[in-house]
Protein backbone atom coordinates (compact mmCIF):
# COMPACT_ATOMS: atom_id res chain seq x y z
CA UNK A 1 0.00 0.00 0.00
CA UNK A 2 2.57 2.46 0.63
CA UNK A 3 4.87 1.61 -1.96
CA UNK A 4 2.00 2.21 -4.50
CA UNK A 5 1.35 5.87 -2.58
CA UNK A 6 5.04 6.16 -2.95
CA UNK A 7 5.05 5.39 -6.99
CA UNK A 8 1.78 7.84 -7.68
CA UNK A 9 3.73 10.71 -5.67
CA UNK A 10 6.65 9.76 -7.88
CA UNK A 11 4.52 9.91 -11.29
CA UNK A 12 2.28 13.06 -10.15
CA UNK A 13 5.93 14.18 -9.43
CA UNK A 14 7.76 13.79 -12.25
CA UNK A 15 4.78 14.56 -15.01
CA UNK A 16 4.13 17.92 -13.00
CA UNK A 17 7.72 18.96 -13.28
CA UNK A 18 7.92 18.30 -17.10
CA UNK A 19 4.60 19.50 -18.11
CA UNK A 20 5.60 22.63 -16.07
CA UNK A 21 8.54 23.26 -18.35
CA UNK A 22 6.61 23.03 -21.54
CA UNK A 23 4.13 25.53 -19.73
CA UNK A 24 6.64 28.02 -19.24
CA UNK A 25 8.57 27.83 -22.55
CA UNK A 26 5.21 28.56 -24.34
CA UNK A 27 3.54 30.88 -22.30
CA UNK A 28 7.10 32.97 -22.52
CA UNK A 29 6.56 32.96 -26.52
CA UNK A 30 2.38 33.34 -26.71
CA UNK A 31 3.01 36.40 -23.82
CA UNK A 32 5.50 38.20 -26.37
CA UNK A 33 4.05 37.09 -29.62
CA UNK A 34 0.53 37.99 -28.65
CA UNK A 35 1.36 40.99 -26.79
CA UNK A 36 4.00 42.39 -29.51
CA UNK A 37 2.30 41.64 -32.62
CA UNK A 38 -0.30 44.57 -32.29
CA UNK A 39 2.74 47.20 -32.15
CA UNK A 40 5.04 45.67 -34.85
CA UNK A 41 4.25 47.78 -38.27
CA UNK A 42 6.45 49.17 -41.19
CA UNK A 43 7.18 52.85 -38.95
CA UNK A 44 8.02 50.71 -35.58
CA UNK A 45 10.60 48.55 -37.95
CA UNK A 46 11.83 51.44 -39.90
CA UNK A 47 12.44 54.67 -38.25
CA UNK A 48 13.86 56.33 -35.24
CA UNK A 49 12.55 56.71 -31.66
CA UNK A 50 11.00 59.58 -31.29
CA UNK A 51 8.63 61.32 -28.67
CA UNK A 52 9.23 62.37 -25.04
CA UNK A 53 10.78 60.77 -23.58
CA UNK A 54 12.85 59.30 -26.44
CA UNK A 55 11.46 55.70 -27.56
CA UNK A 56 7.37 56.28 -26.29
CA UNK A 57 6.96 56.97 -29.48
CA UNK A 58 8.66 56.00 -33.26
CA UNK A 59 10.30 52.85 -34.03
CA UNK A 60 13.34 50.94 -32.98
CA UNK A 61 15.30 50.86 -36.40
CA UNK A 62 18.80 52.23 -35.07
CA UNK A 63 18.57 49.03 -32.32
CA UNK A 64 18.43 46.88 -34.97
CA UNK A 65 21.22 48.01 -36.87
CA UNK A 66 23.22 48.62 -34.26
CA UNK A 67 22.54 45.23 -32.36
CA UNK A 68 22.96 43.69 -35.93
CA UNK A 69 26.34 45.36 -36.19
CA UNK A 70 27.42 44.01 -32.72
CA UNK A 71 26.79 40.96 -33.83
CA UNK A 72 28.85 40.52 -37.16
CA UNK A 73 31.70 42.39 -35.24
CA UNK A 74 31.97 39.72 -32.27
CA UNK A 75 31.25 36.81 -34.40
CA UNK A 76 34.29 38.41 -36.84
CA UNK A 77 36.49 38.88 -34.30
CA UNK A 78 35.86 35.78 -32.15
CA UNK A 79 35.69 33.23 -34.73
CA UNK A 80 38.93 34.02 -36.31
CA UNK A 81 40.74 33.60 -32.95
CA UNK A 82 38.62 30.58 -32.21
CA UNK A 83 39.26 28.69 -35.14
CA UNK A 84 43.41 29.34 -34.84
CA UNK A 85 43.02 28.23 -31.49
CA UNK A 86 40.99 25.06 -32.60
CA UNK A 87 43.50 24.63 -35.60
CA UNK A 88 46.51 24.90 -33.67
CA UNK A 89 45.21 22.36 -30.43
CA UNK A 90 44.52 19.93 -33.11
CA UNK A 91 46.81 20.10 -36.25
CA UNK A 92 49.65 21.97 -34.79
CA UNK A 93 50.36 21.39 -30.83
CA UNK A 94 52.46 18.32 -30.09
CA UNK A 95 52.96 18.91 -26.17
CA UNK A 96 50.24 17.18 -24.28
CA UNK A 97 51.08 20.30 -21.09
CA UNK A 98 50.03 23.05 -23.55
CA UNK A 99 47.02 21.49 -24.55
CA UNK A 100 45.80 20.74 -21.09
CA UNK A 101 46.75 24.38 -20.07
CA UNK A 102 44.87 26.17 -23.29
CA UNK A 103 42.04 24.11 -22.05
CA UNK A 104 41.72 24.91 -18.75
CA UNK A 105 42.16 28.81 -19.64
CA UNK A 106 39.27 28.65 -22.03
CA UNK A 107 37.17 26.61 -19.74
CA UNK A 108 37.67 29.16 -16.73
CA UNK A 109 36.96 31.88 -19.42
CA UNK A 110 33.77 30.03 -20.34
CA UNK A 111 32.57 30.50 -16.73
CA UNK A 112 33.29 33.76 -16.22
CA UNK A 113 29.96 36.00 -15.77
CA UNK A 114 28.94 38.48 -18.99
CA UNK A 115 29.27 41.61 -16.32
CA UNK A 116 32.80 40.68 -15.74
CA UNK A 117 33.62 41.15 -19.22
CA UNK A 118 31.91 44.50 -19.67
CA UNK A 119 33.78 45.62 -16.86
CA UNK A 120 36.96 44.34 -18.21
CA UNK A 121 35.72 45.88 -21.78
CA UNK A 122 34.44 49.19 -19.76
CA UNK A 123 37.66 49.68 -17.91
CA UNK A 124 39.93 48.57 -21.34
CA UNK A 125 38.78 49.23 -24.15
CA UNK A 126 36.10 52.44 -23.22
CA UNK A 127 38.60 54.30 -20.75
CA UNK A 128 42.07 53.34 -20.97
CA UNK A 129 42.61 52.68 -25.26
CA UNK A 130 40.15 55.41 -25.04
CA UNK A 131 37.64 53.77 -27.81
CA UNK A 132 34.81 54.83 -25.83
CA UNK A 133 31.09 53.55 -25.71
CA UNK A 134 31.41 52.39 -29.30
CA UNK A 135 30.79 49.73 -31.42
CA UNK A 136 34.20 47.98 -31.41
CA UNK A 137 34.59 48.28 -27.78
CA UNK A 138 30.77 46.57 -27.44
CA UNK A 139 32.19 44.00 -30.28
CA UNK A 140 35.44 42.94 -28.77
CA UNK A 141 33.86 42.74 -25.86
CA UNK A 142 31.10 40.29 -26.82
CA UNK A 143 33.50 38.77 -28.78
CA UNK A 144 35.79 37.22 -25.98
CA UNK A 145 31.82 36.35 -24.07
CA UNK A 146 31.59 34.06 -27.31
CA UNK A 147 34.97 32.59 -27.89
CA UNK A 148 35.08 29.92 -25.60
CA UNK A 149 31.47 28.59 -27.13
CA UNK A 150 33.00 28.59 -30.98
CA UNK A 151 36.47 27.58 -30.30
CA UNK A 152 34.79 24.07 -27.69
CA UNK A 153 32.67 23.46 -30.84
CA UNK A 154 35.12 23.89 -33.74
CA UNK A 155 37.51 21.85 -32.18
CA UNK A 156 35.13 19.54 -31.69
CA UNK A 157 34.37 19.29 -35.61
CA UNK A 158 38.17 18.77 -36.02
CA UNK A 159 38.90 16.34 -33.95
CA UNK A 160 36.05 14.55 -35.58
CA UNK A 161 37.32 14.45 -39.19
CA UNK A 162 38.62 11.15 -39.66
CA UNK A 163 42.37 10.61 -39.06
CA UNK A 164 42.71 7.87 -42.15
CA UNK A 165 41.61 11.41 -44.60
CA UNK A 166 44.37 13.15 -42.91
CA UNK A 167 47.33 10.75 -42.85
CA UNK A 168 46.65 9.78 -46.37
CA UNK A 169 46.21 13.32 -47.72
CA UNK A 170 49.82 13.84 -45.89
CA UNK A 171 51.07 10.62 -46.91
CA UNK A 172 50.56 11.81 -50.94
CA UNK A 173 52.68 14.45 -50.11
CA UNK A 174 50.04 17.05 -49.76
CA UNK A 175 51.13 20.33 -47.50
CA UNK A 176 49.08 20.65 -44.79
CA UNK A 177 47.85 23.87 -45.53
CA UNK A 178 46.66 22.58 -48.15
CA UNK A 179 44.73 19.57 -46.42
CA UNK A 180 43.87 22.61 -43.87
CA UNK A 181 41.92 24.40 -46.66
CA UNK A 182 40.98 21.97 -49.44
CA UNK A 183 40.13 18.72 -47.14
CA UNK A 184 39.32 19.42 -43.86
CA UNK A 185 37.30 23.15 -44.16
CA UNK A 186 35.27 21.84 -47.12
CA UNK A 187 34.08 18.58 -44.81
CA UNK A 188 33.70 20.81 -41.60
CA UNK A 189 32.43 24.20 -43.09
CA UNK A 190 28.67 23.75 -42.16
CA UNK A 191 29.58 22.72 -38.65
CA UNK A 192 31.81 26.22 -38.38
CA UNK A 193 29.50 28.43 -40.13
CA UNK A 194 26.52 26.79 -37.58
CA UNK A 195 28.74 27.16 -34.18
CA UNK A 196 29.24 30.88 -35.12
CA UNK A 197 25.88 31.54 -36.39
CA UNK A 198 24.47 29.94 -32.92
CA UNK A 199 27.44 31.90 -31.07
CA UNK A 200 25.64 35.21 -33.14
CA UNK A 201 22.70 34.54 -31.39
CA UNK A 202 23.71 34.57 -28.13
CA UNK A 203 25.70 37.47 -28.80
CA UNK A 204 22.41 39.81 -29.79
CA UNK A 205 21.17 38.77 -26.62
CA UNK A 206 23.51 39.40 -24.13
CA UNK A 207 22.76 42.98 -22.42
CA UNK A 208 25.35 42.98 -19.65
CA UNK A 209 28.47 43.66 -21.44
CA UNK A 210 26.90 45.64 -23.94
CA UNK A 211 25.03 47.87 -21.51
CA UNK A 212 28.97 49.33 -20.04
CA UNK A 213 30.90 49.03 -23.39
CA UNK A 214 28.50 50.11 -26.42
CA UNK A 215 25.11 50.87 -26.11
CA UNK A 216 23.61 54.66 -25.01
CA UNK A 217 19.68 55.33 -24.77
CA UNK A 218 19.51 57.22 -28.08
CA UNK A 219 21.97 57.30 -31.21
CA UNK A 220 21.65 57.62 -34.89
CA UNK A 221 22.54 54.68 -36.95
CA UNK A 222 26.09 54.29 -36.72
CA UNK A 223 28.59 55.81 -39.22
CA UNK A 224 31.64 54.45 -37.64
CA UNK A 225 33.12 51.95 -35.35
CA UNK A 226 33.91 54.68 -33.12
CA UNK A 227 30.05 55.77 -32.85
CA UNK A 228 27.67 54.45 -29.87
CA UNK A 229 25.33 52.46 -30.58
CA UNK A 230 21.83 51.37 -29.88
CA UNK A 231 21.31 47.92 -29.16
CA UNK A 232 18.72 46.17 -28.47
CA UNK A 233 18.04 44.36 -25.48
CA UNK A 234 19.45 47.47 -23.79
CA UNK A 235 16.45 49.49 -25.47
CA UNK A 236 14.30 46.92 -24.10
CA UNK A 237 15.55 47.50 -20.21
CA UNK A 238 15.40 50.87 -20.63
CA UNK A 239 11.70 51.23 -22.31
CA UNK A 240 10.64 48.90 -19.18
CA UNK A 241 13.35 50.00 -16.11
CA UNK A 242 12.26 53.40 -17.29
CA UNK A 243 8.37 52.97 -17.98
CA UNK A 244 8.84 54.80 -20.96
CA UNK A 245 6.23 53.04 -23.35
CA UNK A 246 5.19 49.07 -22.51
CA UNK A 247 3.32 48.75 -25.81
CA UNK A 248 7.18 49.50 -27.67
CA UNK A 249 8.68 47.41 -25.36
CA UNK A 250 6.55 44.43 -26.12
CA UNK A 251 7.39 44.77 -29.79
CA UNK A 252 11.53 45.13 -29.25
CA UNK A 253 11.18 42.00 -27.29
CA UNK A 254 9.60 40.48 -30.13
CA UNK A 255 12.02 42.05 -32.80
CA UNK A 256 14.39 40.20 -30.50
CA UNK A 257 12.85 37.00 -30.07
CA UNK A 258 12.16 36.95 -34.21
CA UNK A 259 16.02 37.36 -35.10
CA UNK A 260 16.80 35.17 -32.68
CA UNK A 261 14.16 32.45 -34.25
CA UNK A 262 15.86 33.38 -37.60
CA UNK A 263 19.30 32.96 -36.64
CA UNK A 264 18.25 29.27 -35.08
CA UNK A 265 16.07 28.78 -38.21
CA UNK A 266 19.60 28.83 -40.01
CA UNK A 267 21.73 27.08 -38.09
CA UNK A 268 18.90 23.89 -38.08
CA UNK A 269 19.06 24.09 -41.96
CA UNK A 270 22.76 24.14 -41.87
CA UNK A 271 22.60 20.79 -39.69
CA UNK A 272 20.62 19.00 -42.50
CA UNK A 273 22.79 20.30 -45.28
CA UNK A 274 25.56 18.68 -43.81
CA UNK A 275 23.97 15.86 -43.04
CA UNK A 276 23.00 15.15 -46.77
CA UNK A 277 26.10 15.75 -47.93
CA UNK A 278 27.06 12.83 -45.56
CA UNK B 1 58.00 29.45 -52.04
CA UNK B 2 55.82 26.85 -50.84
CA UNK B 3 57.93 25.94 -47.57
CA UNK B 4 57.54 29.55 -46.73
CA UNK B 5 53.85 29.80 -46.55
CA UNK B 6 53.32 26.60 -45.08
CA UNK B 7 55.47 28.25 -42.48
CA UNK B 8 53.79 31.41 -42.47
CA UNK B 9 50.79 30.05 -42.10
CA UNK B 10 52.03 28.18 -38.68
CA UNK B 11 53.38 31.70 -37.72
CA UNK B 12 49.87 33.10 -38.04
CA UNK B 13 48.37 30.44 -36.58
CA UNK B 14 50.45 30.29 -33.29
CA UNK B 15 50.38 34.30 -33.34
CA UNK B 16 46.41 34.40 -33.24
CA UNK B 17 46.17 31.07 -30.09
CA UNK B 18 48.96 32.94 -27.78
CA UNK B 19 46.33 35.77 -28.61
CA UNK B 20 43.75 35.11 -27.53
CA UNK B 21 44.86 32.99 -24.56
CA UNK B 22 46.64 36.23 -23.56
CA UNK B 23 43.53 38.14 -24.03
CA UNK B 24 41.58 35.55 -21.57
CA UNK B 25 44.10 35.48 -19.39
CA UNK B 26 44.68 39.05 -19.11
CA UNK B 27 41.17 39.46 -18.35
CA UNK B 28 41.74 37.81 -15.08
CA UNK B 29 44.82 39.69 -14.57
CA UNK B 30 43.33 43.58 -15.39
CA UNK B 31 40.89 42.95 -13.14
CA UNK B 32 43.15 42.07 -10.43
CA UNK B 33 45.54 44.60 -10.97
CA UNK B 34 42.72 47.38 -11.02
CA UNK B 35 40.95 46.63 -7.44
CA UNK B 36 44.11 46.49 -5.74
CA UNK B 37 44.08 49.81 -6.09
CA UNK B 38 41.01 50.22 -4.33
CA UNK B 39 42.26 47.56 -1.42
CA UNK B 40 45.27 49.47 -0.52
CA UNK B 41 42.94 51.90 0.44
CA UNK B 42 40.02 49.43 2.40
CA UNK B 43 41.27 46.63 3.73
CA UNK B 44 39.55 43.26 1.64
CA UNK B 45 38.29 42.08 5.29
CA UNK B 46 36.38 45.50 5.85
CA UNK B 47 35.70 45.73 2.62
CA UNK B 48 33.11 41.89 2.50
CA UNK B 49 32.15 42.10 6.30
CA UNK B 50 30.99 45.91 6.66
CA UNK B 51 27.31 46.01 5.75
CA UNK B 52 27.07 49.63 4.51
CA UNK B 53 27.24 50.88 0.76
CA UNK B 54 26.97 54.59 0.69
CA UNK B 55 29.32 56.07 -2.74
CA UNK B 56 27.64 59.21 -2.51
CA UNK B 57 28.70 59.78 1.15
CA UNK B 58 29.36 61.56 3.44
CA UNK B 59 30.73 59.72 4.64
CA UNK B 60 31.62 57.64 2.19
CA UNK B 61 31.23 53.99 2.64
CA UNK B 62 31.93 50.68 0.67
CA UNK B 63 31.20 47.14 2.02
CA UNK B 64 29.46 44.51 -0.06
CA UNK B 65 28.11 42.07 2.80
CA UNK B 66 24.73 42.81 1.85
CA UNK B 67 25.35 42.33 -1.88
CA UNK B 68 27.36 39.64 -1.31
CA UNK B 69 24.30 37.95 0.73
CA UNK B 70 21.74 39.18 -1.99
CA UNK B 71 23.76 37.70 -5.01
CA UNK B 72 23.84 34.08 -2.60
CA UNK B 73 20.39 34.51 -1.83
CA UNK B 74 18.74 34.92 -5.09
CA UNK B 75 20.50 31.74 -6.32
CA UNK B 76 19.83 29.66 -3.73
CA UNK B 77 16.00 30.67 -3.90
CA UNK B 78 16.38 29.73 -7.74
CA UNK B 79 18.21 26.44 -6.80
CA UNK B 80 15.53 25.53 -4.50
CA UNK B 81 12.69 26.06 -6.89
CA UNK B 82 14.60 24.81 -9.95
CA UNK B 83 16.37 21.24 -8.63
CA UNK B 84 12.82 19.84 -7.98
CA UNK B 85 11.13 20.56 -11.62
CA UNK B 86 14.79 20.07 -12.99
CA UNK B 87 15.53 16.23 -11.65
CA UNK B 88 11.72 15.28 -12.42
CA UNK B 89 12.22 16.25 -16.09
CA UNK B 90 15.64 15.00 -16.27
CA UNK B 91 14.07 11.56 -14.77
CA UNK B 92 11.64 11.62 -17.64
CA UNK B 93 13.69 12.38 -20.11
CA UNK B 94 16.51 9.69 -19.69
CA UNK B 95 13.74 6.71 -18.61
CA UNK B 96 10.38 7.35 -19.78
CA UNK B 97 10.76 8.44 -23.00
CA UNK B 98 11.85 7.19 -26.85
CA UNK B 99 13.98 8.68 -29.31
CA UNK B 100 11.38 11.61 -30.74
CA UNK B 101 9.99 12.69 -27.58
CA UNK B 102 13.66 12.79 -25.98
CA UNK B 103 14.95 15.06 -28.80
CA UNK B 104 11.06 16.69 -28.54
CA UNK B 105 12.48 17.64 -24.79
CA UNK B 106 15.77 18.22 -25.09
CA UNK B 107 14.53 21.42 -27.85
CA UNK B 108 12.43 22.93 -25.31
CA UNK B 109 15.00 23.02 -22.83
CA UNK B 110 17.33 24.21 -25.59
CA UNK B 111 14.70 26.66 -26.72
CA UNK B 112 14.97 27.62 -22.67
CA UNK B 113 18.41 27.94 -22.23
CA UNK B 114 18.83 30.21 -25.95
CA UNK B 115 16.25 32.95 -24.77
CA UNK B 116 18.48 36.02 -23.79
CA UNK B 117 18.24 37.22 -20.40
CA UNK B 118 16.37 40.53 -20.73
CA UNK B 119 13.47 39.03 -22.02
CA UNK B 120 13.53 36.52 -18.66
CA UNK B 121 13.56 40.24 -17.00
CA UNK B 122 11.28 42.14 -19.04
CA UNK B 123 8.69 38.95 -18.79
CA UNK B 124 9.48 38.68 -14.84
CA UNK B 125 8.49 42.12 -14.14
CA UNK B 126 5.39 42.38 -15.91
CA UNK B 127 4.07 38.67 -14.90
CA UNK B 128 5.80 37.77 -11.51
CA UNK B 129 6.36 41.02 -9.96
CA UNK B 130 2.48 42.06 -11.13
CA UNK B 131 1.53 38.75 -9.67
CA UNK B 132 2.89 39.61 -5.93
CA UNK B 133 1.49 43.18 -6.25
CA UNK B 134 -1.88 42.49 -7.14
CA UNK B 135 -2.26 39.52 -5.05
CA UNK B 136 -0.11 39.54 -2.25
CA UNK B 137 -0.63 43.46 -1.89
CA UNK B 138 2.97 44.04 -0.99
CA UNK B 139 4.11 47.36 -1.41
CA UNK B 140 6.32 46.45 -4.28
CA UNK B 141 6.81 43.15 -5.72
CA UNK B 142 10.29 43.55 -6.19
CA UNK B 143 11.81 41.22 -3.99
CA UNK B 144 14.41 38.26 -3.49
CA UNK B 145 11.69 35.70 -4.38
CA UNK B 146 10.72 37.39 -8.01
CA UNK B 147 14.58 37.19 -8.46
CA UNK B 148 14.83 33.56 -7.21
CA UNK B 149 11.53 32.55 -9.58
CA UNK B 150 12.66 34.27 -12.51
CA UNK B 151 16.17 33.13 -12.07
CA UNK B 152 14.85 29.66 -11.18
CA UNK B 153 13.62 29.52 -15.21
CA UNK B 154 16.79 30.01 -16.55
CA UNK B 155 18.42 27.44 -14.59
CA UNK B 156 16.48 25.21 -15.62
CA UNK B 157 18.05 24.00 -18.93
CA UNK B 158 21.87 23.56 -16.79
CA UNK B 159 20.09 21.11 -14.19
CA UNK B 160 18.06 19.66 -16.85
CA UNK B 161 21.27 18.61 -18.90
CA UNK B 162 23.53 17.92 -16.11
CA UNK B 163 21.45 15.23 -14.74
CA UNK B 164 19.83 13.87 -17.65
CA UNK B 165 23.26 12.98 -19.13
CA UNK B 166 24.57 10.81 -16.05
CA UNK B 167 21.12 9.62 -15.23
CA UNK B 168 20.47 8.30 -19.11
CA UNK B 169 24.29 6.34 -18.35
CA UNK B 170 22.94 4.86 -15.04
CA UNK B 171 19.47 3.67 -16.72
CA UNK B 172 21.03 2.22 -19.81
CA UNK B 173 23.73 0.25 -17.16
CA UNK B 174 20.66 -1.35 -14.88
CA UNK B 175 17.39 -1.20 -16.74
CA UNK B 176 17.76 -4.89 -18.07
CA UNK B 177 18.85 -6.27 -14.76
CA UNK B 178 16.65 -4.71 -13.28
CA UNK B 179 13.83 -5.40 -15.57
CA UNK B 180 14.85 -8.99 -14.93
CA UNK B 181 14.44 -9.41 -11.27
CA UNK B 182 10.66 -8.17 -11.93
CA UNK B 183 11.79 -4.69 -10.42
CA UNK B 184 9.22 -2.07 -11.53
CA UNK B 185 10.66 0.86 -13.55
CA UNK B 186 9.54 3.25 -10.89
CA UNK B 187 10.84 1.28 -7.84
CA UNK B 188 14.64 0.93 -9.65
CA UNK B 189 14.08 4.77 -10.30
CA UNK B 190 13.67 5.86 -6.77
CA UNK B 191 16.03 3.58 -4.73
CA UNK B 192 18.67 3.09 -7.58
CA UNK B 193 18.66 5.72 -9.87
CA UNK B 194 18.06 8.69 -8.12
CA UNK B 195 20.85 7.93 -5.82
CA UNK B 196 22.96 7.02 -7.77
CA UNK B 197 22.89 9.93 -9.31
CA UNK B 198 23.52 11.80 -6.09
CA UNK B 199 26.99 13.01 -7.49
CA UNK B 200 25.45 14.59 -10.76
CA UNK B 201 22.88 16.39 -8.86
CA UNK B 202 25.38 17.90 -6.59
CA UNK B 203 27.23 19.44 -9.78
CA UNK B 204 24.45 20.53 -11.60
CA UNK B 205 23.83 22.55 -8.28
CA UNK B 206 27.18 23.66 -7.90
CA UNK B 207 27.31 24.78 -11.97
CA UNK B 208 23.99 26.36 -11.38
CA UNK B 209 25.03 28.72 -8.15
CA UNK B 210 27.79 29.92 -10.25
CA UNK B 211 25.80 30.15 -13.32
CA UNK B 212 23.15 31.92 -11.10
CA UNK B 213 24.88 34.09 -9.45
CA UNK B 214 27.20 35.31 -12.19
CA UNK B 215 23.46 36.79 -13.55
CA UNK B 216 22.84 40.30 -14.50
CA UNK B 217 19.99 41.10 -16.42
CA UNK B 218 17.47 39.15 -15.47
CA UNK B 219 17.86 39.41 -11.70
CA UNK B 220 18.40 42.91 -12.17
CA UNK B 221 15.08 43.84 -13.26
CA UNK B 222 13.39 42.37 -10.74
CA UNK B 223 14.98 42.57 -7.42
CA UNK B 224 14.62 46.06 -6.74
CA UNK B 225 17.87 46.63 -6.30
CA UNK B 226 18.80 48.35 -2.48
CA UNK B 227 21.65 47.01 -0.61
CA UNK B 228 19.83 46.48 2.22
CA UNK B 229 20.13 42.63 4.57
CA UNK B 230 18.06 40.98 1.95
CA UNK B 231 15.05 39.46 3.00
CA UNK B 232 13.29 36.01 0.99
CA UNK B 233 9.99 39.38 0.24
CA UNK B 234 12.40 42.41 0.45
CA UNK B 235 14.37 44.08 -2.27
CA UNK B 236 17.94 43.17 -2.38
CA UNK B 237 21.06 43.88 -4.53
CA UNK B 238 23.46 41.58 -5.94
CA UNK B 239 27.98 42.08 -7.35
CA UNK B 240 26.33 41.98 -11.06
CA UNK B 241 23.60 44.29 -10.76
CA UNK B 242 25.14 46.64 -8.69
CA UNK B 243 28.51 46.63 -11.62
CA UNK B 244 25.98 47.17 -14.48
CA UNK B 245 23.75 49.94 -12.22
CA UNK B 246 26.37 52.34 -11.08
CA UNK B 247 29.94 51.62 -13.19
CA UNK B 248 28.70 53.77 -15.59
CA UNK B 249 27.78 57.06 -12.99
CA UNK B 250 30.72 56.55 -11.03
CA UNK B 251 33.45 59.10 -11.91
CA UNK B 252 36.55 57.78 -12.96
CA UNK B 253 39.68 56.68 -11.08
CA UNK B 254 37.47 57.25 -7.84
CA UNK B 255 37.11 55.34 -4.82
CA UNK B 256 33.68 54.00 -5.72
CA UNK B 257 35.28 53.31 -9.87
CA UNK B 258 37.90 51.16 -8.11
CA UNK B 259 35.42 49.49 -5.23
CA UNK B 260 33.20 48.63 -7.73
CA UNK B 261 35.84 46.97 -9.86
CA UNK B 262 37.03 45.47 -6.39
CA UNK B 263 32.86 44.01 -5.95
CA UNK B 264 34.13 42.20 -9.11
CA UNK B 265 36.85 40.89 -8.22
CA UNK B 266 35.39 39.39 -5.13
CA UNK B 267 32.63 37.97 -7.83
CA UNK B 268 35.45 36.30 -9.72
CA UNK B 269 37.22 34.32 -6.73
CA UNK B 270 33.93 33.81 -5.32
CA UNK B 271 33.50 31.72 -8.89
CA UNK B 272 36.62 30.46 -9.12
CA UNK B 273 36.09 28.47 -5.71
CA UNK B 274 32.56 27.60 -7.30
CA UNK B 275 34.01 26.09 -10.49
CA UNK B 276 37.09 24.40 -8.88
CA UNK B 277 34.52 22.73 -6.55
CA UNK B 278 32.43 21.73 -9.39
CA UNK B 279 35.97 20.14 -11.10
CA UNK B 280 36.86 18.34 -8.17
CA UNK B 281 32.96 16.48 -8.20
CA UNK B 282 33.03 16.33 -11.86
CA UNK B 283 36.34 14.04 -11.80
CA UNK B 284 35.42 12.16 -8.93
CA UNK B 285 32.23 11.58 -10.80
CA UNK B 286 34.39 9.62 -13.45
CA UNK B 287 36.15 7.36 -10.97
Amino acid sequence: MREKLKDSVFKIWIGLSTSLVFIVVVYIFLYIFINGAGSINGEFLFSAPKGMPIGSEGGIFPAIVGSLLLMVIACAFASILAISTAIYLVFYCTSEKVKRLIHLIIQCMSGVPSIILGLFGYTLLVLHLGFGRSLISGGITLGVMIFPYIQVRVEKTLIEVDKAVITSSYALGVSKVYTLFKLIFPMCKFDIVSAITLAGGFAIGAAAPVILTAAVIFAPVPESIFSPVMALPFHLYILTGEGISLEKAYGTALVLMLILLVINIISVILNFTRKEHE
Amino acid sequence: MRKIREKIFEILIKMLTLFSVLILAFVVIFIFKESLTFFKEVSLLKFITGRRWNPLGPPEELSILNIIWGTVYVSLVAIAIALPIGIGTAVVLSCYTNRNVKRLIRGIVDILAGVPSVIYGFVGLLVVVKFFEVNLSLASGESVLSGGIVLSVMLLPFIVSTCDESMEKIYREYSQSSRALGVSKSYMIRNLLLPASKRSILASVVLALGRGMGETMAVMMVIGNASIIPRLLGKAQTIPSLIALEMGMAEVGSLHYHALIASGFVLMIMLLIINGLLYVIKNRMDI
